[in-house]
């Protein structure tokens, strides 16, 4: 009974008073700070780790976990309130999240999202407990071509998320891909589309994109006929979910748990994909897709148990290989560094209260977040009563403020209005920005993969149907694409049927 | 205890309100400091550079007197916070962190900003960390020399990861290929946990890395390690031999940092900075902490302006010659 | 839903061809590289090329059977404003400091709606400028001067 002495190690570490303390320090700032619109969990974590620093390691990797959960569940929040994502998965979460709360069912959502969360990060906590060594093994597995055509599947996946036109979709898809390759290529050094401006070298940044295609775009169309505008958001018909709401969402917390749980402990970007598919996989097997992108209670319960479930493993692969999956964990990295404990696969056995003492906390700190997330929901509702004239002003100053502290770089203003405007006029035009951030995010990750598998398999492109993890995969994909298709073109042979009656 | 850890949560939630308030204060005795100084950080927050960085600012800001704040400002290989230092005001509030990259920085980008050696105040180095040459657990060579042997006959299916272009260990590879004569096929990646991570996984052959990144993976076994690049064998890992030792002595490479200030800052300010510098150097704490990473802080002599500004002219050199043999070119 | 010819698609298919056109032809001035070593121009002209591509298969769809879909007002006003509003941040916050470059945004900001009064503008502003003051300065001790170095500080 190993596990269970390990689990005993692991609380009796975590529930000792400074460390639960911390954990809800580190939950609160993270929820504080990932409200703010304009600051994604990224920012939110490299702004608080400093304060972590001052600690005990276990105390510190416990606050700053913390607050990575805090921060995830804080965007969330400011995604369903006032549709402005601080990264891909909110952005999953504001498609119907947000339609929830202009039909003033807000409280319904943040409570989906806060229940589906917590079901998601204890089912992954235990996860962590039983298998993290051999799922990290499972996960070396994928090399560049494997994560290529996972990622290729994404893309495809994330036709979903659109409600209209599947074309439309699928060019906002690769119009986002192709705006992902601004900035340095990273296998030459050369400067893409920068315009020359040392500013661009780094690319564009999500947050100056999601705020651009979701907030300023909005607030355009809100003001495009003010006077015929209702409040939509002040009434606030019953504050929790119905039990209708609460038979809905089981189904996809637990499909969107497991979906989650698995594609987080993959280190190349698995954790990318969760929100989306999980998205992509309830709108197919429910039986009210019309209501998806509507505000269907499964489009946020789903993405956000996957989100969440994929934020615990992928720890998984720091904490048993060390190595780190994503920007997040590698300022984990760096905590364990400033506090003189040497990541890599021997942290399990040399530091067993550290490594038990956090997947314990992470349970905890699911648990707090719920305690602190569920009564705030009445306060959070509240805001929404906020007059208009005074929020907008508020969400374009924040979001200037919150993503020009990212780097001190008046360019990530600037691409604020040029994805506002950019994304203003394609909305208009019946093109949804979803797609366009989903493929804007995972762009990169399928030039680099390409290139990088190509260059190891010396130029040979039968790499990924050699390989048999990235051939099913890639048949994944092709298969979604011809689903995707399928209504439009059933849509336009009915449409020449009543042409011909 | 209880009390203790009440008394740092007050004080953790207090550091986010008060040290506004706090920051006008300072010491009152003999001028500067007289308020809070910013070290730039020209990579992001929890790099090895980042993490070296915290580590002495809080001795140094005992010393001195005043509040270190860290700041990471980061892009195009840190030339973009390196730029930000060298036109800030020369009053020594904002100072510099930086590593190698500031020696091999006119060679990979046109049009920087400032002169490594005409736009600042040397203050003194700091550390230089060993890297390691390593490769996936079950690579054939068993020592370097039979690594060189390897891949020179199998030059074409070889592959060597680095973590992108000016990165140490693409500065490290490229000073492996002229050493042992051999051109291979570069795996870049977007930082060096991705490149470690395919190494780990067996993805790609070998790589150059600092032993901040590979120790842990070395002593777990998790990979295979040839040599360490510097004169001195590195106390972490005793049992492996130096370049020389192993016969490629022309593999000599540290990821060697350096304080800067902007140039014009007052000399007496600058000597007050080394004053801190060489202070947190030889902070018991501050040895530790290096030693987990497998590096140890410089001689107190080398801790100079002098030094520093020699470290600096000798690297220029060296790398723009191998950057331009390589026909590498950022921008 | 009727279908029929439909100017919103025709634009929305025009910005694709529009901007994957100027990728692949900006493209063309990097390397393109082998199969073996794609060079930093080969996967932007690929993309470029998909999303002109798809663009032209829109604005076809768009003459021949688009969706019909209100393209409805442009808020020219609120578009000005807030493009100056954003812009004005970005160029000043550094030289004015973090107060004055906050509230003129604000103040800007606020022109976008013809409902906010001149008092009500004034008073969003102060508020907001404050409030954003104290969360990002004080709380996240953003380094940025409150008064910047154009104002003689």
């Amino acid at each position: 009974m190993d596990l269970l002495d390990n689990l005993a190690l692991g609380f009796s570490t975590a529930l000792l008073i400074q460390n639960v303390v911390y954990c809800f320090v580190g939950v609160l700032l993270g929820t504080a700070v990932g409200v703010l619109p304009g600051i994604g969990p990224t920012a939110t974590v490299a702004m608080l780790l400093p304060i972590t620093f001052n600690f005990e390691p276990v105390t510190a990797l416990i606050m700053l976990a913390g607050i990575y959960y805090g921060a995830q569940y804080g965007g969330s929040t400011t995604a369903i309130l006032i549709n402005l994502p601080g990264e891909s998965s909110a952005a999953v979460t504001a498609l119907d999240g947000h339609e929830m709360a202009r039909r003033g069912r807000a409280g319904a959502a943040l409570a989906a999202a806060a229940v589906g969360s917590f079901i998601a990060g204890t089912v992954a906590t235990v996860v962590l407990a039983v298998a993290a060594p051999p799922l990290a093994r499972v996960a070396l597995q994928f090399g560049p071509a494997e994560y290529f055509s996972l990622v290729f599947l994404g893309l495809i996946v994330s036709i979903s998320l659109a409600r209209g036109s599947a074309l439309k979709a699928l060019a906002m898809i690769a119009l986002g891909v192709l705006l992902g390759t601004v900035g340095q290529d990273i296998y030459t050094g050369t400067p893409r589309f920068t315009l020359d401006q040392r500013e661009l070298f780094g690319g564009i940044d999500f947050v100056s994109v999601a705020v651009g295609m979701f907030g300023v775009a909005e607030i355009l169309r809100n003001l495009e006929n003010e006077h015929a505008r209702t409040a939509v958001a002040g009434r606030v018909r019953n504050l929790w979910p119905t039990r209708e709401d609460r038979r809905r969402i089981i189904g996809p917390i637990l499909r969107g748990t497991g979906l989650g749980a698995a594609l987080g402990v993959l280190p190349g970007g698995g954790h990318v994909l969760a929100s989306f598919t999980s998205y992509a996989v309830e709108k197919r097997v429910s039986k009210r897709r019309e209501e998806f992108g509507h505000g269907a209670i499964e489009g946020v319960a789903g993405p956000e148990s996957a989100n969440n479930a994929a934020a615990q493993t992928s720890f998984i692969p720091l904490l048993t290989l060390g190595l780190p999956a994503h920007p997040v964990m590698a300022l984990m990295v760096g905590a364990f560094i400033v506090h003189g404990i040497t990541p890599g696969p021997n942290v399990i056995t040399d530091e067993p209260a550290l490594f038990w003492g956090l997947i314990a906390s992470m349970w905890i700190g699911n648990v707090l977040l719920v305690l602190l997330n569920l009564p705030l929901i009445g306060i959070w509702v509240r805001m929404l009563r906020i007059p208009y004239q005074v929020l907008f002003p508020m969400i374009i100053l924040f979001a200037a403020i919150g993503t020009y502290s990212l780097g001190f770089n008046a360019f990530d203003v600037y691409a604020i209005v040029f994805f506002g405007l950019l994304g203003y006029v394609l909305i208009k035009c019946g093109c949804e920005p979803a797609p366009l951030l989903l493929g804007f995010v995972l762009g990169p990750l399928t030039e680099e993969n390409l290139r990088r598998a190509l260059i190891i398999s010396r130029g040979d492109a039968t790499v990924f149907l050699t390989r048999p993890i990235s051939a099913v995969l890639l048949v994944l994909a092709v298969a979604a694409l011809i689903i995707a298709a399928l209504p439009a073109i059933r849509r336009r042979r009915e449409v020449v049927f009543t042409e011909e009656d | 205890m209880p009390t203790t850890s009440t008394l740092r949560m007050i004080a953790a939630i207090g550091v986010l309100s008060l040290t506004a308030a706090c920051g006008a204060g300072g010491s009152a005795s003999g001028g500067y400091p007289e308020q809070n100084i910013t070290i730039v950080v020209p990579f992001s927050a929890g790099g090895p550079t980042d993490t070296v960085t915290r580590m002495i600012a809080e001795p140094m800001a005992a010393k001195l007197g005043a509040k270190i704040v860290v700041q990471n400002v980061e892009g195009a290989g840190g030339t973009v916070g390196a730029d930000e230092v060298a036109n800030a005001n020369p009053d020594g509030y904002t100072v510099l962190m930086h590593h190698i990259g500031m020696s091999t920085a006119p060679a990979l980008y046109a049009n920087l900003g400032f002169k490594p050696l005409e736009s600042f105040e040397m203050i003194g180095l700091v550390t230089e960390v060993p890297m390691t040459i390593v490769a996936r657990k079950d690579f054939e060579p068993k020592t370097l020399q039979e690594l060189v042997t390897y891949v020179k006959a199998n030059a074409a299916k070889v592959t060597l990861a680095n973590a992108g272009v000016g990165a140490a260990s693409h500065l490290c590879g490229l000073l492996f290929q002229t050493a042992a004569g051999v051109k291979l096929q570069e795996v870049p990646y977007k930082g060096t946990g991705p490149a470690l991570t395919d190494l780990v996984g067996g993805q790609v052959d070998f790589m150059c890395d600092q032993t901040t990144n590979t120790s842990g993976q070395i002593t777990a076994g998790e990979v295979k390690a040839y040599a360490v690049t510097t004169p001195e064998r590195v106390k972490s890992l005793p049992n492996l031999p130096t370049t020389a030792e192993a016969g490629l002595p022309g593999l000599k490479v540290s990821v060697w940092h350096g304080l800067y200030a902007p140039k014009g800052t007052p000399q007496d300010v600058v000597q007050k900075l080394t004053e801190a510098l060489k202070t947190a150097l030889a902070d018991q704490k501050v040895i530790d902490q290096m030693a987990k990473l497998g590096t140890e802080p410089v001689k107190a002599e080398d801790a100079t302006p002098q030094a520093h500004r020699a470290k600096l002219e000798e690297q220029l050199g060296i790398w723009s010659k191998v950057i331009a043999d390589a026909g590498v070119k950022a921008s | 839903m009727k279908r029929s010819r439909s100017f919103p698609d025709v634009l929305a298919g025009g910005i694709f061809v529009l901007i994957g056109g100027a990728f692949a032809a900006g493209s063309l001035g990097y390397e393109l590289g082998t199969p073996l070593r794609m060079g930093p121009g080969a996967f932007p002209l690929l993309v470029g090329l998909i999303v002109a591509a798809l663009g032209l298969a829109i604005v076809i769809k768009g003459l021949v059977a688009g969706e019909l879909i209100e393209f409805g007002p442009i808020p020219w006003r609120a578009v000005a404003a807030i493009t100056a509003a954003l812009v004005f941040f970005g160029l000043t916050v550094r030289g004015l400091g973090f107060v004055p470059a906050s509230a003129v945004t604000v103040l800007l900001t606020t022109l976008a709606s013809t409902r906010v009064r001149p008092l009500m503008a004034v008073a969003v502003t102060a508020g907001l400028t404050a409030a954003a003051t104290v969360i990002f300065v004080v709380g996240l001790r953003l380094r940025i001067p409150l008064i910047g170095p154009w104002l003689g500080m």
